[in-house]
């Protein structure tokens, strides 16, 4: 199973149309990797279909970088009974 | 002018201080007043206290019938009467809107009141319009009205030019003479000064308006002469400080003061001219007339009549009370001119199809928030109309998500969030990125894409509806 920086890293680069090694961990996704209003949203949606979980709206929305995403996904699958590789 | 200046520290709280005492938001913000206002007349300071307004007898007269009329192609018999249902109703048991006007030359003039006073409504009151003319008058006894309008222009361009007076004394005699008459028959005269804001007032207007009042002492009080200030051209200011003829303040307290009219005897009728209809009458209310006269959606000569609808509001937000106002009818009316043919702009306060749409996305979000934000007050409640979202390239996800809540009917926690739209709001961006779109989203072309995109949705929330 990928871990969750892969994963995240992939629907990224899908939702955004980059490739995943153009990330960073520091990145701020909307600074640094362009993300408009409606991606920032898309992303989240798609996190949430990635890994099978819900998200609360504007927390989720809060979260500026790459890093701080997969820390956020992490939590809330072990809050929710989901099964990662760390 | 005292310049000092004075410091304003801040007042840190973690309550917001939303300022209900006016803005209840049940009801439109309140107007209060505090203290006199002072305007100088005659080289006097003289004071007004504007917050009498609460127990005086304000109320609205309408003129859509006549006035109202003469900016359009004429109303069939049966609108007529489906409209003055629908104003006995918007005006409630208590006459806000007292009384209504019309024409009484045709036979459909006279069947129209006939079947409008056959309905039983004690409010408003039926009452007529003519010429100052005696031949007229024949036509108010034989409709049996209590009131009548006459129209007694009063300006030099009106008396010289469009009647031919020689004189104003021959032109005087003769008005005097129809209101005579009108007495003669216990029938209300109601003196129409028309162009009253552009007349020689110490020359004609006031001593015309002084001989109605000697007349009217002779007669019972329910007779005495009315009084109609016609701002015919929308010259009338508001603005404290404007001289005369303009000026409404000055103008009200003369004729109410020195000609002796009382303010039940007073009524202001106005004209759009200079966009000023709408607080023009608000002002007359304040300084002294019992009376504004307006018409439904503002339709009148020209430029139009102070808007009846905008006098309802603004008479709530002075009483502080719906005073038995039926505010929902508004929508109604709306809804009956559009169906009838009469266009009423989309953004016509309070009854345009957009009145209260926002399109910009971070409106849209306040209103996601708190509709309080972006809506004057609760529009659904006093008007039957939520506040809405228009989707173009301006809304983003914020005013999609907004429009799908409003279209599926959720509220509170079972509002849906911005992320489960996501691939609607995807196709409203591309309409206009991808596709060159510049026009806006109808409600029909989201709702076919909601019950594309959305399906779960669909299916929970518009097959229970079916």
């Amino acid at each position: 199973m990928a871990t969750v920086e892969e994963r995240v890293k992939a629907v990224t680069a899908q939702v955004l149309k980059i490739t995943p090694e153009q990330i960073k961990l520091e990145d701020s996704f909307t600074a640094d990797l362009g993300a408009q209003s409606i991606q920032s949203v898309e992303l989240v949606a798609m996190f949430e279909e990635e890994f099978g979980i819900e998200m609360e709206e504007d927390v989720a929305l809060s979260v500026t970088s790459v890093g701080e995403a997969i820390k956020f996904i992490t939590e809330v699958c072990k809050q929710q009974g989901v099964v990662i590789e760390e | 002018m005292d310049n000092a200046r004075k410091k304003h520290p801040l007042v840190d709280t973690e309550k917001p201080n939303l300022l209900k005492d006016t803005f209840t938001y049940n009801l439109p913000p309140f107007i209060k007043f505090e203290g006199p206002v002072v305007e100088n007349i005659g080289g006097k300071p003289v004071e007004f206290d504007f917050t009498a307004v609460k127990d005086r007898d304000i109320h609205i007269t309408d003129t859509t019938f006549r006035d109202g009329q003469q900016a359009r192609p004429p109303y069939t018999i049966d609108q007529m009467v489906h409209i003055y249902d629908l104003m006995s109703r918007l005006g409630g048991p208590n006459g806000v809107i007292r009384q209504t006007e019309f024409f009484l030359y045709t036979k459909n003039d006279r069947e129209t009141l006939d079947r409008c006073r056959a309905l039983g409504h004690k409010y408003p009151e039926c009452t007529g319009w003519i010429r100052a003319i005696k031949g007229d008058f024949r036509l108010v006894k034989e409709a049996g009205l209590k009131e009548t309008g006459m129209l007694t222009s009063c300006s030099d361009y009106h008396i010289f030019h469009k009647l031919k007076f020689r004189s104003r004394a021959e032109c005087m005699d003769r008005y005097c003479e129809v209101v005579e008459a009108a007495f003669e028959a216990g029938v209300r005269p109601r003196c129409h000064l028309e162009d009253i804001t552009r007349a020689d007032l110490d020359g004609f207007v006031f001593p015309f308006v002084d001989r109605l009042m000697e007349m009217s002492s002779q007669v019972p009080p329910e007779l005495s002469a009315k009084i109609r200030l016609c701002d015919t051209m929308g010259f009338g200011v508001s603005y404290p400080g404007v001289e005369l003829p303009r000026s409404i303040p000055k103008l009200i307290y003369k004729l109410k003061y020195e000609c002796g009219v009382p303010s039940d005897c007073l009524e202001w009728h106005g004209h759009n001219d200079f966009h000023k209809v709408h607080t023009n009458a608000g002002t007359a209310w304040l300084y002294g007339c019992d009376a504004v006269n307006t018409t439904l959606f503002g339709f009148g000569e020209r430029t139009g009549n102070p808007p009846l609808e905008s006098s309802i509001f603004e008479y709530i937000a002075l009483k502080g009370d719906l005073c038995g106002i039926d505010t929902m009818v508004i929508t109604e009316l709306a809804d009956y001119m559009r169906s009838i043919g009469i266009p009423i702009p989309d953004n016509y306060p309070f009854a345009g199809k957009c009145f209260n749409t926002t399109r910009a996305g971070i409106h849209a979000d306040g209103l996601r928030r708190d509709t309080q934000i972006y809506n004057i007050f609760d529009t659904e409640k006093l008007l039957g109309r939520p506040p809405r979202i228009a989707i173009t390239d301006k809304s983003g996800t914020d005013g999609v998500v907004h429009w799908v809540n409003d279209f599926f009917g959720l509220k509170g926690g079972d509002r849906v969030s911005k992320i489960k739209i996501h691939k609607l709001a995807r196709w409203v961006i591309d309409q206009y990125e991808e596709h060159g779109r510049l026009t806006a989203i109808s409600d029909q072309e989201l709702e076919a894409k909601t019950k594309e995109l959305l399906p779960e949705y669909w299916e929970e929330y518009k097959a229970d509806q079916k």
